[in-house]
């Protein structure tokens, strides 16, 4: 373990950005997680990344970040603590600005690789299929898919900002891959496992290790092939759904209810058959926010 | 009697309603907007929106044209006095124009964009930024004189002609270049004299817009201040290179020579000095951190020169 990026905290030890290396020589990968304090899963499946390879060295050079943002996570928060910024905001950086801007512009430097990737948990109040978000073409997209991951969510590049680590990447030239799982501020284990296996599926796709894990893509598709059902009205949302649950059209995903005397508002229908991929998980809601994803697959 | 009217409605899951209100004064094509706390923690702009609207109040019948007044777009983020929506914990002032689709701050944005449009004139009202001490200033985008002539009569120490940034174009003001911000005061405080000044900035900005008689203004036109104006080529950060605990020995426009020191840090758990940071250059402080706790890089003090 190496320390790439250190830098004096009042009242406390130093902050301090590791990197786990594995390996030598090309093709090199650099694995980021924990950029957001409050959504660890990446590192879970990082770590579980790495006691793989332990066990079998790569042929070629990995680059592990399993928590980036180390002060955010020590209090249950998304952004730096200190002056309550995002640092997937800050990039490229600079190396003579505020903290958050020198770190991520050491973890810029740090990641100099073919390929890189950047693992979030969804949003503390919602539950995501774990994924993997790539253009609507080219090499990224090549290796998106590669991971095998049980959603590949072909998206416009224009959402990706160049300020976010993956914006900076594409601007150095590097294949960069989004991948999100699960739910901020918990842990959920197997949507970790999952992760885990689809960045040893990628490291497999680009000879660095062997891989025999089968592919658990169910669903591979762009914008209009995702039903999004939004909250009709303010209120409770009761899901009668999970994540990866296989729905056809009609299918009861949750109601909502008043929180106080529980009369139910109304139901939320799948209008499309497929799989879940987003599930509210924070109960309160506001009229027109996001409920529940469904993304086709191939029978639907 | 001003006209009250609420701009959207954001409904609450547990069944309060949370509004965005307007209050119109006047009437008239040539329009005024006047918009406060896009963020919570600026107490102070909205303050001056409600000073400015007691006094157009008694003034009604004098005004030539329409002045619409939003002392607070951000009514939860202000409720708790932070700068973020709560729940979402998301920037209004990153959401512009926002969306009719989106989460209740993009429809809040987009709300506000929409009745906003056609304005004649868009002021902005902000407080300091929560961590610092501020000089009054007025902010303008840079390419555009004819708002830096205008924020000449806002009654602030600095017209400041300021280069977008990356972030800009999801801000409020950027939806209307000829946009004018004020600010000024303490973050996340009120402080005596800051938001009469800027009040009365707002009301001469009303007289120069012909909205307003001068005969009606409460001062003499011979009381507001006289600005120096500046790009950001003459607006210098200055940052700490240790971390520690910030101890200012400066004050908010006071002169400060090249070299000369504008606040100590200090160990946290000692107090033992680690480093004295001192100006590059001379000139008059804009900004000092009021907020102790520093690491290296962080923003301590604006200097301007002019």
């Amino acid at each position: 373990m190496t320390v790439v990026y250190s830098i004096e905290a009042p009242y406390r030890g130093r902050y301090e950005l590791h990197r786990l290396t594995f390996g030598s020589g090309s093709p090199r990968v650099a694995i980021v997680a924990g950029l957001h304090g409050n959504e660890l899963n990446g590192m879970h499946a990082v770590n579980m990344l790495a006691a793989a390879l332990r066990a079998q060295r790569p042929r070629g050079t990995v680059h592990l970040f399993p928590l980036v943002n180390t002060f955010g996570a020590d209090e249950a928060r998304k952004r730096w603590p200190f002056d309550d910024r995002d640092i997937n905001k800050a990039f490229p950086g600079d190396p003579d600005g505020t903290a958050v801007q020198r770190i991520a512009s050491a973890l810029l430097d740090a990641t100099d690789a073919d390929v890189c990737v950047d693992v979030h948990s969804g949003a503390p109040h919602v539950r995501e299929l774990p994924q993997v978000r790539v253009p609507l073409s080219g090499r990224e997209l090549e290796l998106g898919r590669a991971m095998g991951l049980p959603l590949v969510w072909r998206r416009e590049g224009a959402r990706l900002q160049a300020s976010g680590l993956i914006g900076a990447w594409r601007d150095a030239g590097r294949q960069a891959l989004h991948v999100v799982g699960g739910r901020g501020i918990t842990l959920d284990t197997g949507h970790s496992a999952t992760i885990a296996r689809g960045l040893k599926r990628l490291l497999g796709h680009l000879g660095l290790v062997r891989h025999v894990d089968p592919n658990e893509t169910v669903a591979d598709v762009t914008r209009v092939e995702v039903g999004v059902h939004r909250a009709a009205t303010g209120g409770f949302f009761v899901p009668e759904v999970r994540v990866g649950a296989l729905v056809k059209p009609g299918h009861l995903l949750g109601y909502l209810q008043m929180p106080i005397g529980g009369d139910r508002i109304g139901e939320l229908r799948a209008r499309r058959g497929g799989v879940v991929v987003t599930v509210r998980a924070w109960p309160m809601v506001y009229a027109q926010e996001l409920l529940v994803r469904v993304a086709g697959t191939d029978s639907t | 009697m001003a006209e009250t009217r609420r701009v959207i409605e954001i409904e609450l899951p547990s069944g309060d309603v949370a509004p965005v209100v307007c209050r119109r004064f006047g009437s008239g094509p040539f329009r005024v907007v006047i918009a406060a706390g896009i963020r919570g923690d600026a107490p102070e702009g909205i303050r001056v929106a409600h000073r400015v609207s007691s006094f157009l109040e008694a003034e009604e019948g004098r005004l030539n044209g329409t002045v619409d007044i939003y002392p607070c777009a951000n009514p939860l983020a202000a409720h708790r006095g932070t700068r973020t929506w709560p729940f979402f914990d998301t920037d209004l002032n990153r959401l512009f124009p926002g969306r009719s689709d989106g989460h209740p701050p993009a429809q809040v944005a987009r709300a506000l964009c929409d009745d906003i449009s056609g304005a004649q004139q868009v002021i902005e009202l902000r407080g300091a930024r929560p961590a610092f001490s501020e000089a009054s200033q007025a902010i303008v985008r840079h390419d555009h004189a004819e708002s830096a002539e205008l924020a000449s009569h806002a009654n602030v120490a600095v017209v400041w002609r300021r280069t977008p940034g990356p972030a800009a174009p999801a801000t409020f003001a950027h939806q209307f270049p000829g946009s004018i911000v004020l600010e000024g005061g303490t973050g996340n405080r009120l402080t005596p004299g800051v938001g009469n000044d800027l009040a009365d900035g707002v009301l001469n900005l009303l007289v120069h817009l012909k909205v307003l008689p001068e005969s009606g203004l409460p001062f003499h036109w011979a009381a507001i201040r006289r600005p120096v104006h500046v790009t950001d080529a003459e607006v210098h950060r200055v940052r700490a290179e240790r971390g520690g605990l910030f101890l200012p020995a400066s004050t908010i426009w006071s002169e400060v020579e090249a070299g000369e020191c504008l606040g100590e840090i200090v160990d946290p758990l000692t107090g033992l000095t680690r480093e004295e940071v001192r100006s590059p250059m001379a000139g008059n402080i804009l900004a000092i951190r009021e907020l102790p706790v520093v690491f290296p890089g962080t923003m301590v003090a604006r200097v301007v020169t002019a």
